[in-house]
């Protein structure tokens, strides 16, 4: 449940942003993973909106115009969203920072570059996140952003101005790490859905709004009475993807008797495990804290053991007794690590469910009966 | 037996000495006496083996098909394998030069001229690796991933001491890779770079995305030398890029030879064996013969068209094909050429306008792997979907084409242009595009009368608006 003055304020928050626009202020849209820093957005005095609607079939439709089928639904998603002009966040950019990640969402880059009208600024984002050298890559990558939000938004970014944005920044994900880690205790004081849509909320609100929003939301939370739920499995959620509106899978484990006690996730939830951070040089330590420092998604190189042991970490701590994967249709990286991670789980007698599904609600029939019977098989684990 | 190895241009005396070779190979690879009948039928109908430069090339992709899957039992201490990697083949020929104990190969391309387009056996492979994690379905994994993933899952071929593959062009290449080296021990490697060039850097190629890409490079050939224990030099490796450039120099000739000529004096098909051949990562000592094979093949071609004589009539319907028209499967060019379609080129080949410009314009390279990277950044499919369409539309004036087959290859996100490259065509050019929907490297997809009536369709159309 989400508190009432957060509904009110994403409910009014495209007309205050087209307000904010006749005054000046830029907005300038980005696409999900975590990889574009959301603070040098900030700190240029424009507003960032993170681009991340998904789980409603008419878009992935509508793109079929543009790209083929094989692309991910997200990504389809989103030219589609473009296309069909109707999202009023999607409407009002002034420009787009498309990170270069999986190849699904660098052709939605070229899809919007082709449909033209919209400054786009393409953030390579180098898939050997080890690396030195991509290390600096990126941070020459991340200087040239912040030089074109300087001259397109006609503000100075100076170094006081990036690390109060850092600092706000860091306070959102310091209280969504705060909110989540209260899950990993017996009792659950929000479910995952609620988790993510507050989450997801945090992409389109104003983010000083937003850490105040979360800072309450923690305290209620923190003071909710503790009831233990010994006979529902805690579950984590992994994948690709989990974009706003694509609760379907979230709604029917909740729906069969399970409890989503964490996630990982590589597109649609922010990033919350660690802070940047904030002294000396910011934009190094930018760089620093998104390619290096974070977990990586599964197009990065030799990505798949490193996230394991971040699941099997999150398995230990959160207490989890079962995994559901959850991926999008045409997501071939993650199609290819669930094998590897059904393996590894199976050597550790760790139930493990693999869901492909699309926005579409034509299988739903056929993934309530798959996670029915996870939950009931999890249950027996259990009991 | 000796019958296919005729047709692949061995000699008498060579059958004799080299059988008990093939024998072995065959035997390994499960090709049967039923398989060999097949593959006789398949090579006289579908290539032009009365050529002595096919033979001659197929000779030597046979060849390597031998010392690959024998490399082990026949000495070779390293193995050195690209997939996906084409800019890694010169270092692997590097290595090869330096030493005999090397063993340099790109295999999956050898298995699908091979195994796939002459034997017809490409299906058990797809199946084994849809078997694994490569799984079938809407998914839409590539094929041709798929065939890496089998062959050394399964031992087809040794396992090498490294695999060499680049996320240049996709991500799941290097994630099979990845997952070859989790599960089976495979010790990889992979370059990459970072296509973040934007719009307004186009066409002059980027520096900063040429300097990741040497350096990467670089750090993977490092890697290799490592493995082999030995190092070469840069003046080894620009002796080795000048070598292949005289291959492909002449690979190059008979593209423009079929691309200008009218009646096309071969099918398009047989790129399929000169891809193959110019893959290869051969030592130094051993690219002269593949030039000859394709100067021996330029020469016969160029007296076809001396004579006239052309594998479709003249004055038939031009067409250019996005991706190259077969992988494992010689069917569909074939068709398309008994249907009276002269399909003259592909896009991936297309020059981009202004790309050869080198970002510090005068300044000579010579950084080898700069080089390598710079190349490499110039090509059609290193480009945006913008410029993608610059240049078919420059390739289709220039090559005075009737119109486009764009058959797009459903594993390949990164070649996802098809939509708009047909809507820009449509609107500047105005004439036809057939778009398919494709598993480029899977044979199964091909559907005889479906594929017939949609080309007969098409020359229709394209006649009609002539």
């Amino acid at each position: 449940m989400q508190e009432e003055h957060l509904v009110i304020h994403l409910r009014d928050r495209p007309a205050a942003l087209r307000e904010a626009k006749k005054s000046g202020v830029k907005i300038i849209g980005y696409f999900p993973g975590n990889y574009v820093p959301e603070e040098l957005i900030y700190a240029s005095g424009a507003m960032p909106i993170c681009l991340v609607d998904g789980g409603d079939p008419a878009p992935v439709d509508t793109s079929l115009s543009a790209m083929p089928n094989f692309f991910c639904q997200f990504a389809r998603a989103q030219v589609g969203e473009r296309l069909l002009k109707r999202n009023p966040y999607y409407d009002m950019l002034d420009m787009l920072v498309a990170p270069i990640t999986c190849q699904h969402l660098k052709k939605v880059a070229e899809m919007w570059e082709y449909f033209g009208d919209i400054e786009i600024f393409k953030l390579g984002v180098p898939h050997q996140y080890y690396g030195d050298l991509e290390l600096e890559y990126y941070t020459d990558r991340l200087k040239a952003l912040k030089d074109r939000l300087q001259a397109f938004t006609g503000n100075e970014i100076t170094s006081e101005k990036l690390s109060k944005a850092i600092d706000l920044y860091n306070k959102m994900r310091e209280l969504l790490k705060k909110i989540s880690l209260l899950r990993s205790e017996t009792y659950l004081p929000l479910s995952a859905l609620d988790f993510i849509k507050l989450n997801h909320a945090s992409f389109y609100a104003d983010p000083a709004f937003m850490v105040d929003v979360l800072d309450s939301t923690y305290s209620k939370l923190k003071e909710k009475t503790k009831v233990a739920r010994a006979d529902t499995p805690r579950l984590l959620l992994l994948g690709p993807n989990i974009a706003y509106g694509d609760y379907k899978v979230l709604e029917l484990v909740q729906e069969a008797g399970g409890d989503i006690v964490i996630e990982e996730l590589c597109e649609g939830v922010r990033y919350y495990w660690q802070s940047i951070e904030n002294k000396d040089n910011p934009l190094k330590s930018l760089a620093k804290g998104y390619l290096k420092d974070r977990v990586p998604c599964a197009f990065m190189r030799y990505s798949a053991e490193k996230r394991l042991d971040f699941a099997l970490k999150l398995i230990k701590d959160f207490n989890v007794s079962g995994v559901i994967w959850y991926e999008l249709l045409g997501c071939e990286t993650y199609d290819s690590e669930s094998y590897f991670f059904a393996r590894k789980m199976e050597e550790r007698n760790i139930p493990m469910l693999i869901l492909e599904s699309d926005y579409g609600m034509a299988d739903i029939g056929q993934v309530k009966t798959r996670i029915e019977a996870f939950v009931e098989l999890v249950k027996g684990g259990i009991e | 037996m000796i019958g296919l190895l005729k047709l692949c241009g061995f000699e008498a005396h060579e059958i004799e000495s080299e059988l008990p070779r093939v024998e072995k190979v065959f035997s390994r690879l499960e090709i049967t006496t039923e398989d060999i009948e097949i593959a006789k039928q398949r090579l006289t109908k579908y290539y032009d083996v009365e050529l002595l430069g096919v033979r001659k090339a197929l000779r030597l992709c046979v060849r390597e098909l031998l010392k690959l899957v024998l490399a082990r039992e026949e000495g070779k201490t390293k193995i050195i394998y690209a997939f996906m990697a084409s800019s890694f083949v010169p270092i692997q020929s590097a290595l090869a030069s330096k030493s005999k104990q090397v063993h340099a190969a790109q295999p999956t391309e050898l298995f699908q001229l091979i195994l796939g387009c002459i034997f017809d056996k490409m299906v058990p492979v797809m199946e084994a690796a849809e078997g694994k994690w490569l799984r079938a379905g809407a998914i839409a994994h590539c094929a041709n991933v798929k065939t890496i993933a089998e062959i050394i899952a399964s031992d087809r071929v040794p396992k090498p001491d490294l695999l060499v593959t680049c996320g240049y062009l996709c991500e799941t290449a290097p994630k099979t890779v990845e997952l070859l080296h989790e599960l089976y021990d495979v010790p990889s490697a992979c370059f990459d770079t970072c296509y973040d060039r934007e719009e307004m850097e186009h066409p002059v190629v980027t520096k900063r995305i040429i300097d990741l890409a040497a350096k990467n490079l670089r750090k993977t050939a490092e890697r290799a030398q490592e493995v082999v224990g030995f190092e070469f030099t840069d003046d080894l490796l620009w002796d080795v890029l000048h070598a292949r450039y005289r291959l492909a120099d002449a690979i190059r000739k008979l593209h423009v030879l079929i691309e200008e000529s009218d009646p096309i004096p071969i099918s398009i098909g047989h790129e399929t064996i000169w891809r193959c051949l110019g893959g290869i990562p051969f030592s130094i000592d051993d690219i002269p013969d593949a030039i000859d094979a394709m100067d021996t093949l330029g020469e016969e071609l160029q007296e076809r068209v001396n004579k006239g004589f052309g594998v479709v009539a003249k004055g038939a319907p031009r067409v250019l094909t996005f991706c190259p028209p077969d992988y494992t499967d010689p069917r569909p060019s074939h068709l398309a050429t008994e249907v009276g379609i002269a399909l003259l080129a592909k896009a991936f080949d297309l020059p981009v306008p202004d790309a050869g410009r080198p970002p510090d314009s005068g300044t000579k390279i010579k950084d080898p792997y700069e080089e390598i990277a710079f190349k490499r950044q110039c090509q059609f499919v290193s480009q945006n979907s913008q410029m993608r369409i610059a240049s078919i539309i420059e390739g289709c004036k220039r090559l005075n084409v009737d119109g486009m087959l764009d058959r797009y290859h459903v594993g390949c996100r990164n070649i996802g242009d098809s939509m708009i490259i047909k809507e820009a065509l449509t609107k500047e050019l105005g004439i036809p595009v057939l778009m398919l929907e494709w598993e480029d490297f899977d044979p199964r997809v091909y559907n005889h009368e479906q594929y017939k009536r949609r080309l007969e369709l098409f020359k229709t159309m394209l006649t009609s608006k002539r």
